[in-house]
């Protein structure tokens, strides 16, 4: 169990449990854990990442046509010491959980070893892959991942709307043969206005196939997904005002699996009014954690605020001497902590932080509420 | 009648699960966007308290390994864990 001391007191975080924690100073007392001077005199400046996207190559084959790295076949890869200095300094921040990307991880060969280093360092990694080119070889050398999720939109159809070719065999393929290894798998679909429709059966095909976990990923106008396209594949609005009701529907339909949001979908609980700060802050829900709970390294070695956003002058291997202080990451917390109408009224604002600024500086060319929200979008009919 | 140790582990997990101020489910493997489970969202407060009961259970059991961030270090917050 590792635990980082915080000013409110400390986050812990147990494989075994397969949880992250936030507890406070008493809580933290009890189990023998003790804050010093960051309790005494705490702090008010910006915290370390818990979680860090480390981009660990940038070439991939499979030519998604919406991919938000613009990844390709000869893109360029960083080499491993570049990335094992950055995992140093994500141990010296008590950074929790590296999240491999990039491009296609897989094609790293020494991708094993690169989990293996962070395991030293007492850092969680786990990765995503579209599935190309994992071989059951490939798929032994994963083991050291708590966890792998395989990029699966939906079947046939479904899978094309997002990726403009049909990989599904490949994507069921890599699920099978990760969970023959004995692997902990997931799967992410990213949700358009075609694929939510079908987003039932897509579940229900993940976990046949032996998935125990489906993260739903809004679909953001990034990299070659930054065109007049995202207009169309976009969810509708009433794809957005009925997104809860269609959570509640599957959890209640695939009791054994788990279902996760990304940050950007967080503003869509905004029309569900059962769902208090309260709730979603006390069941760890994370909305715009950009330059703050979650960092990313991107392929050229620079701290972005999240993997979508525009990179910082600062190094991923400097991320414990500059990760408060820098200007860029400085702005987008500013912005959070000081946001327009709505959201500076609204009720979830504090977990959700102003929603997904990719899509409000596509939208709308600003760093403002995101243009999406359902009451953002009330608010101004 | 409990005897004086159970009864201190008893408190200890009380005093875990009252404490806790949020709680991440998973691990979450996607590289692009952070996740949250929202599983227990719309679970009965009943679900939710064994939940916490449970994690708190077996934070209770772990020893800590406790890190202060780099940016962080004092010399009185590294002293007090060591």
């Amino acid at each position: 169990m590792k635990a980082r001391i915080e000013p409110w007191g400390a986050w812990v975080r147990s494989e075994d449990a397969r949880a992250l924690v936030a507890l406070d100073h008493e809580a933290s007392r009890a189990l023998g854990i003790e804050g010093g001077r960051l309790w005494e005199t705490p702090s008010t400046g910006a915290r370390p990442p818990v979680e860090v996207h480390l981009a660990v190559t940038a070439r991939c084959h499979a030519g998604c046509s919406d991919c938000y790295l613009d990844a390709r076949p000869d893109g360029v890869v960083p080499e491993q010491g570049t990335l094992i200095r950055a995992l140093d300094a994500m141990k010296e921040e008590g950074v929790f959980t590296v999240a491999f990307g990039g491009g296609e991880p897989i094609t790293r060969p020494d991708l094993d070893a690169l989990a293996e280093a962070a395991r030293e360092r007492g850092i969680l990694p786990v990765l995503t892959t579209s599935g190309f080119g994992l071989s059951p070889s490939v798929a032994s050398r994963l083991r050291s991942f708590a966890q792998v999720n395989v990029s699966f939109d939906g079947v046939g159809a479904n899978y094309t709307e997002v990726r403009g070719f049909d990989g599904t065999h490949v994507a069921e393929r890599a699920i099978t043969r990760l969970v023959d290894e004995g692997i902990r798998v997931g799967v992410n679909v990213v949700l358009t206005r075609v694929t939510l429709s079908a987003l039932k059966e897509t579940v229900a095909r993940a976990l046949e196939l032996g998935a125990v976990e489906v993260q739903l990923l809004r679909y953001k106008p990034e990299g070659r997904a930054a065109s007049l396209d995202y207009l169309t594949k976009r969810l509708s609005s009433e794809q957005v005002e009925t997104f809860p009701t269609l959570l509640r529907e599957l959890v209640s339909e695939f009791p054994n699996a788990s279902f996760r949001v990304d940050c950007a979908l967080v503003p869509f609980l905004s029309s569900d009014t059962a769902l208090t700060t309260t709730m979603l802050t006390r069941f760890g829900i994370f909305g715009c954690e950009a330059g703050e709970s979650l960092a990313a390294v991107r392929i050229d070695g620079k701290v972005a605020p999240c993997s979508f956003a525009e990179p910082t002058t600062l190094s991923g291997e400097a991320l414990s001497s500059g990760y408060g202080a820098d200007p860029v990451l400085s702005r987008w917390r500013a912005a959070k902590a000081d946001p327009a109408e709505p959201c500076a009224s609204c009720h979830l604002r504090s977990v959700c932080k102003g929603g997904c600024k990719i899509v409000s500086r596509f939208i709308d060319r600003e760093h403002g509420p995101d243009p999406e929200c359902p009451r953002v979008r009330h608010y101004r009919l | 009648m409990l005897s004086e140790t159970n009864a201190k582990t008893i408190e200890k997990k009380a005093l875990v699960q009252h404490g806790i101020l949020r709680m991440r489910q998973g691990h979450g493997a996607n590289c692009s966007s952070i996740g949250s489970v929202i599983d227990l969202l719309f679970a009965t407060a009943a679900v939710g308290g064994a939940v916490f009961a449970a994690i708190s259970a077996t934070l209770c059991e772990e020893p800590a390994e406790v890190v202060v961030a780099k940016s962080d270090q004092t010399d009185s917050v590294s002293e007090k864990n060591e």
